[in-house]
């Protein structure tokens, strides 16, 4: 579950404020967020993260109050719990396919990497049916590719809650929605929560719930 | 492998040029020092450890330097000769054995070394194969001269002209090679070693030609009276000393008017080379007596000072160096500010980053290190031979 | 050079022997070993230096010493010796021709330099009307003059004094009987020869130069072989040297031919046994073979 009270952001050096007075999104709901360019979409995702923390009010992601954790407690939170897509795919240039899903545990020394997790990491790949190309670096795949690439490396701690920010933003049209349908069946598979911004209306439409920024501020 | 330190490994390997260049540029200037430092020290004690070994040595009037540079370690300048009355004169006096030298001549680019039987034990060398020259015409050769020109016990070698053009200058002598010395680690290893005499029939002040009263050698005639027989140019004169000929073999004129380039002089003590020196630097015997060690020690303490100002300019250059290379990773960090934002997204902490990039710097370093040992090590086993050849 | 380092930097490969090559001894005990050139060199380091140290000749009795050259395996094994003794005087035409420690060989008779005798009659050679050239030919039987021969053993016994000190004056008493022997010699040959001088001589080869410098002796030479004939371009030219040195008696190194000591009997001249002994005598020693010439020369003739 994902719970918002009373909450308000704003950037330094920014006149932008983000207000939500009052918002739930239950285990496992998959919901997507639409709204203009500006609205606080990503910002929003950045507090159910602990990627930033609001000036008032509070954010329980999975039960927890993320917004009161410090910022290693949030770290480590994140790293167990939530699974972020991004827009750009954030991926790592320089590693193959296989690297770039298991980064999470290269990155964190908490996580152990084991047979267990690469085992687990080729089966996610199977499941985006990317498990051919595990040992080609990254640059030479499409954009639909890397986007899956990138749902692995999200799914791999097994995160009860999955943000995806735009993760069609990129992508042409006919991998948009296989990608979306590929994130709201992992998502179910893994009984996650799935929140994802977008402001493509006919990806949303595939979600649970859309909520609008506009009606939610 | 830690995580950190296999991403950095990844992100080195896949930027494969720009490692490449910045681990080359931090070996460079980490081994230009060291090698430099290497190269000269250990080109100095070799060069001192012959000096040092050479008590004391004789030549005509003029630069020390040349003298020891050509006696010792065979470099091409040649000092004006002595006479070898000088090595009598020396023998006579008792306060040192003589061990002359001629050094005028080379075959191909290895100097032929005139000298006596005694050069071979006060240098220390054995024979590793064959044996050492007993008859007029024969040599042994250093280990460097043997590989070089593949040859051994029974071969020939053939001495080189000194001028192409100099039609009426010495002509090449045939030698037989007698053995081939042990590995010294000194220039003698490139050396040719012949008696005296035979240099001086290379020089065409020996020769050996047809029998003048020979009726075969009537060509070679120019005058014949009842007491002498006068030959002219084309007289067959023998390139070779072979057992047929080598009887015809003779020196004209008084061999102590014939020339030797240095006189290796060992005095028995301190008081025979502390007399000796003084009859020399009165001045009155038409010779200089040197003290080799001394003189290398002047040629080093001048290569010191160049290395000082070398070894300043490397300092300044590597700082530049270094710095270029911290403007670089700077840089590299800069641009890689995206990726580093989402690895703390996905849950790494600054911390973990800052071991990444330090991982990868480290990486580099490691890498510039190896690479300055690995030269360094050459440099010690490759590089002295080759400044002394540049040297001499 | 130490002798066991240089015998460790040579190695026993050699050219095959010919007649003139005896086998190179081999060094079984270990007293010094001293060569020499020739045989009178030979008897003298004998007489002075014989039980310190061994005397090695190194030909055979058919070689003439002045025309030996030693080959490889020689010259290694002379290279190793503890001391090497010349004749000098132009004696060794080989010791150009071979490497040898310069702190080994002993001259014997740089010690009379200035003694020495030209040879007027030998054939020189020169390079172009300014070229090289040489000087003329050096006599070199000193041994034959016996004051000379004792400078000589002299020169031996300094050699081998100043290698073997502790026995120097062994030395020195053996060099004292020798002097006396060779001193006697000196009066028999004098005494033998008090007829002959002023009365011209030949000679069949010229090697008698410091024996009739010393003796005040006029010898004319031709170079004439005792068991080849000379020819009559040779018998001719020995009539026209008899017309101006009117010789009656000639010496030869071994005895001539019948035929040729016949002829020169019909020419009144006589033939008469003088041996130079470079190499070994065929019975007894240097002292015998020259106390032989004295008595042959001064017999009634």
């Amino acid at each position: 579950m994902i719970r918002v009270r009373d909450l308000e952001f704003q950037y330094d050096k920014s006149d932008f404020r983000l207000r939500v007075a009052n918002l739930q999104i239950a285990d496992r709901e998959r919901v997507a967020i639409v709204g203009p360019s500006g609205s606080g979409k990503t910002t929003l995702l950045n507090l159910f993260a602990g990627i930033a923390t609001p000036h008032r009010g509070s954010v329980e992601t999975a039960g927890q109050d993320v917004s009161s954790m410090s910022d290693r407690a949030r770290r480590q939170f994140r790293v167990r719990h939530v699974g972020l897509v991004f827009q750009e795919f954030e991926l790592l240039e320089y590693l193959t396919v296989l690297d770039n899903v298991l980064l999470p545990y290269f990155l964190t020394p908490a996580l152990k990497l084991d047979d267990d997790v690469r085992a687990r990491a080729v089966r996610l790949a199977e499941g985006v049916e990317i498990d051919d190309k595990l040992g080609r670096n990254v640059a030479r795949l499409s954009q639909g590719e890397r986007q899956r690439v990138a749902l692995c490396r999200a799914l791999l701690t097994d995160p009860s809650v999955i943000l995806a920010d735009e993760p069609t933003g990129n992508l042409d049209p006919s991998s948009k929605m296989r990608v979306v349908d590929l994130l709201l069946e992992r998502a179910q598979e893994a009984n996650a929560t799935l929140v994802a911004v977008t402001h493509d209306h006919e990806v949303a439409e595939r979600f649970d719930r859309v909520l609008d920024m506009g009606t939610l501020q | 492998m830690p995580g950190s330190l296999y991403l950095a490994w990844r992100y080195v390997a896949h930027h494969w040029i720009k490692t490449t260049i910045l681990t080359a540029s931090i070996t460079l200037i980490v081994f230009l020092p060291l090698g430099v430092r290497v190269l000269i020290q250990q080109s100095a004690e070799h060069l001192t450890a012959r000096a040092e070994a050479t008590p004391l040595l004789v030549g005509a009037p003029g630069s020390p330097l040349e003298l020891v540079l050509n006696s010792l370690y065979f470099g091409t300048e040649m000092p004006d000769p002595l006479s070898y009355a000088d090595v009598d004169s020396l023998d006579a006096g008792g306060l040192a054995q003589p061990i002359p030298l001629y050094t005028r001549f080379r075959a191909q680019s290895h100097p032929i070394v005139g000298t006596s039987l005694d050069y071979f034990a006060f240098r220390n060398l054995s024979v590793a194969d064959g044996g050492l020259f007993t008859l007029l015409g024969e040599c042994v050769i250093g280990v460097r001269v043997a590989e070089a020109l593949g040859v051994g016990p029974g071969d020939a070698i053939v001495s080189s002209p000194e001028s192409v053009f100099d039609l009426a200058g010495v002509y090449p002598l045939k030698m037989r090679v007698a053995g081939v010395l042990e590995f010294s680690d000194s220039p003698d290893d490139d050396a040719i070693f012949t008696d005296l005499k035979t240099t001086w029939v290379i020089a065409g002040i020996g020769h050996g030609h047809q029998d003048l009263t020979d009726a075969s050698a009537a060509a070679g005639v120019l005058r014949r009276d009842s007491m002498t027989i006068t030959a002219n140019a084309a007289v067959v004169q023998y390139n070779e000393i072979t057992e047929a000929n080598i009887a015809s073999f003779h020196f004209h004129g008084d061999l102590g008017s014939y020339p030797v380039t240095a006189i290796i002089a060992v005095p028995p003590d301190q008081r025979s080379a502390t007399i000796l020196r003084g009859r020399f630097e009165e001045g009155d015997l038409g010779a200089q007596i040197v003290v080799p060690s001394d003189v290398m020690d002047e040629l080093l303490r001048t290569v010191l000072t160049v290395q000082t100002f070398v070894l300043a300019a490397v300092v300044v250059i590597g700082m530049g160096t270094l710095a270029t290379a911290g403007l670089v990773f700077g840089l590299s960090i800069r641009a890689r500010q995206r990726e580093f934002t989402t690895m703390v997204k996905i849950g790494a902490s600054p911390a973990s980053v800052r071991w990444l990039v330090a991982s990868e710097m480290a990486v580099v370093l490691s890498a510039a290190m190896l690479g300055a040992t690995l030269l360094t090590f050459v440099t010690a086993a490759y590089g002295p031979p080759l400044i002394r050849a540049l040297l001499l | 050079m130490t002798k066991k380092l240089l015998a460790a930097l040579l190695l026993g490969g050699c050219a095959g022997n010919d007649d003139t090559q005896p086998d190179v001894a081999n060094d079984e005990t270990d007293a010094p070993v001293v060569y020499v050139s020739n045989y009178p060199l030979e008897y003298f380091a004998n007489r002075i230096g014989g039980g310190v140290v061994r005397v090695e000749f190194p030909m055979t009795t058919a070689t003439d010493p002045a025309f030996w050259r030693p080959d490889a395996a020689v010259v290694i094994a002379m290279q190793t010796a503890d001391l090497i003794l010349l004749n000098g005087a132009t004696y060794e035409k080989w010791i150009d021709l071979v490497t040898l420690p310069a702190a080994n060989v002993v001259n014997t008779s740089a010690g009379f330099v200035d003694r020495y005798l030209t040879v007027a009659s030998a054939v020189t050679h020169t390079h172009g009307p300014e070229g090289e050239h040489s000087h003329e030919g050096t006599a070199f039987t000193t041994w034959l003059d016996p004051t000379l021969a004792i400078l000589h053993a002299e020169a031996v016994t300094n050699a081998l004094s100043e290698r073997w000190p502790n026995s120097a004056s062994a030395f020195q008493d053996n060099l004292a009987i020798l002097r006396e022997d060779l001193d006697r010699l000196d009066g028999d040959l004098g005494d033998a020869t008090a007829a002959l001088r002023d009365v011209p001589l030949l000679a069949s080869h010229p090697i008698y130069q410091y024996f009739a410098a010393h003796y005040g002796l006029d010898i004319e030479a031709v170079t004439w072989e005792p068991d080849e004939m000379p020819s009559e371009r040779e018998w001719n030219a020995l009539r026209d040297l008899l017309r101006r040195h009117p010789a009656r008696l000639m010496l030869w190194e071994a005895e001539p031919a019948a035929a040729i000591a016949a002829r020169l009997a019909e020419m009144g001249v006589g033939a008469l046994v003088f041996g130079q002994y470079g190499n070994r005598p065929d019975v007894g020693d240097y002292l015998d073979a020259m106390n032989a010439n004295a008595e042959r020369l001064g017999a009634p003739r």
